[in-house]
């Protein structure tokens, strides 16, 4: 037993040695100004791991498949965009009110849309969006479908986007695995599972799916700004585009559904085929359809589930171990 | 003894399709009242009211004095009813122990390290302590029905409802089953057994209610309903209801 214990303690220690050890790697890569491309696709890595760790804590933990995510994105670009080009504000401005205003907004949606239930909750999620899409499009307030140039973004350097971007994606990351560490992540898990059983076992399901709704949307919207900090030029079609959805969909689904490691595994490889593909756009859709479909029949439970079938990685400790 | 759960007129139908049409009976305190009936009895849907899972359409369930119809599942878990289900609902990718720990740590209301501690005594047990970090999914039949017992056990129920725990198992399995419920009794808690083992019910309940036609045809001591002429009209066909 108390060597069990050492044992466990020790691995632990070594995780977090790993942990640091790649930390300080990403944190020392743009120092000098050097790697640009390699900054550059980092950036994307990171930002698509968060909004794909989102998009997971929602379908894989609560069940709550939504087609909809890029609402928050397209709130957080649009916060980002507004405040710092109209309004003249600084650009962290932009990401607090894009947490908040994808809050307030998942909040309005959630009295609707949480009364549907499967697939009517995927479509609705989808439609809402698009509402915000068509919305935006003929907003005056919003510039209508011209959109805007964010060009407080100009000014910084590809090193201070990347920060930010590495920053909201280890910000997203932790907030996550503290989720699933603590006692309301037993019940995410629980859900996962077994959602009947969980409700029988005393788990309310309506407030913990609510919960991790807000939690997704503000995290998404502070992604979103993040997002369009490195596009630096926003506009309708582009900010509420349900590619951003498809891409955590594929993320999620090759990575491993249903786990932490998943979404990280699945972001590297989507941006790393992304950037492979750049030059065959006609295809890249095609070729990036159709590994997902592969990986779908072969490994229904992604990279993640093939691993963990063979070793059982539990990387942020969320496992509880007697 | 003190009843803890009176049940009266009990009815439900889906569309024109009444499957339980009146069913009454109470249990008291400490006891283990065994159902038995035919397929399609209604005992399992019975269960479902019980538990929040379906509304009925008329009759009343009172439990520990309280009117049950007006809790939600989860209102209902907290007042102490805990269940199983005759396909066991353990969550499989968690280990064992993780399941146990949900059971206490939501069941009960309780902090997870409280729960930790609940469930290790719930481990022993139900005797899952040595397989506790292994995944529910990898458990055989009788492991899963036994975590399935000890998650329910795990939210300190007053009423456990068991439905076809013996189910599928061997001679030998069935007997640890008994004992298991045995042990249960003499925790204090109070149980419904669903069962078509009939050494089941005739070795493990104080009483047995008879099931068919959406009826309780009769309740009595198990020795009493299985020497009685409405089981044999039941299981040899003799009732036109069913």
């Amino acid at each position: 037993m108390t060597e069990k214990t050492s044992s466990r303690r020790t691995k632990n220690i070594i995780k977090l040695i790993v942990l640091i050890v790649v930390l300080a790697v990403l944190v020392v890569i743009p120092i000098g100004g050097g790697r640009i491309r390699m900054t550059s696709v980092l950036i994307l890595v990171f930002l698509y791991m968060a909004i794909a760790q989102m998009w997971n804590l929602l379908a894989g933990y609560s069940g709550l498949v939504s087609l909809g995510a890029q609402a928050f994105v397209g709130l957080g670009g649009y916060s980002l965009a507004m405040l710092s080009q109209v309004y003249g504000l600084p650009l962290w401005t932009g990401f607090v009110a894009g947490a908040v205003i994808s809050v307030i907004f998942a909040l309005i949606i959630s009295m609707p849309i949480f009364k549907m239930k499967g697939v009517y909750f995927t479509v609705g999620t989808w439609i809402v969006a698009e509402c915000l899409l068509v919305l935006f499009s003929i907003w005056k307030f919003v510039n209508y479908s011209a959109g805007y140039n964010i060009s407080a973004t100009y000014k910084l350097t590809p090193a201070a986007i990347y920060y930010v971007a590495l920053a909201i994606c280890v910000g997203a990351i932790v907030v996550v695995v503290l989720l699933l560490r603590s006692k309301f992540g037993l019940s995410l898990m629980a859900m996962r599972d077994n959602e009947a059983a969980a409700e029988i076992r005393g788990v309310k399901l309506y407030r913990t799916k609510l919960i991790c709704f807000l939690i997704a949307s503000a995290i998404t919207g502070i992604a979103g700004a993040g997002l369009y900090l490195n596009i630096a030029y926003i506009t309708p079609p582009s900010a509420f585009n349900i590619s951003w959805t498809v891409a955590m969909c594929f993320i999620v689904v090759i990575g491993g559904i249903g786990t932490v490691e998943g979404p990280i595994i699945g972001a590297i490889i989507y941006v790393i085929l992304n950037q492979l593909l750049y030059s065959f756009p006609g295809f890249s859709m095609l070729i990036m359809g159709v590994i997902a479909i592969i990986i779908i029949i072969l490994a229904p439970k992604g990279i993640m589930g093939v691993v963990n079938r063979f070793f059982n990685v539990d990387l942020f400790g969320i496992k509880r171990r007697l | 003894m003190k009843e803890i759960l009176s049940v009266r007129d009990l009815g439900i139908s889906f569309g024109s399709n009444e499957v339980l049409k009146s069913i009454n009976f109470d249990v008291y305190e400490n006891e283990v009242l065994g159902v038995i009936g035919p397929n399609g009895a209604g005992k399992t849907v019975m269960l479902n009211i019980i538990s929040g899972i379906l509304k009925p359409t008329h009759g009343s369930l009172t439990f520990l004095g309280e009117d049950l119809l007006e809790k939600k599942i989860v209102e209902r878990t907290y007042a102490g009813i805990g269940r199983t289900f005759q396909v066991p609902r353990s969550f499989e990718a968690m280990s064992v122990f993780e399941n146990v720990v949900i059971g206490a740590a939501y069941g009960n209301g309780i902090s997870e390290k409280a729960a930790k501690e609940k469930a290790c005594e719930i481990l022993n047990f139900i005797d899952l302590y040595d397989k506790r970090n292994q995944p529910a999914g990898k458990l055989n039949l009788i492991g899963r029905k036994r975590l399935e017992i000890g998650i329910a056990l795990a939210s300190d129920p007053r009423l456990l409802l068991l439905d076809e725990v013996a189910g599928g198992l061997t001679k030998s399995e069935v007997t640890e089953i008994l004992q298991i419920v045995s042990n249960i009794k003499a925790r204090g808690i109070s149980i419904i057994w669903i069962e078509h083992v009939m050494q089941t019910m005739i070795e493990g309940t104080d009483r047995v209610m008879l099931m068919a036609g959406g009826k309780d045809i009769i309740t009595a001591p198990a020795e009493v309903v299985m020497a009685s002429d409405e089981v044999n009209m039941v299981y040899l066909g003799a009732d036109d209801n069913e």
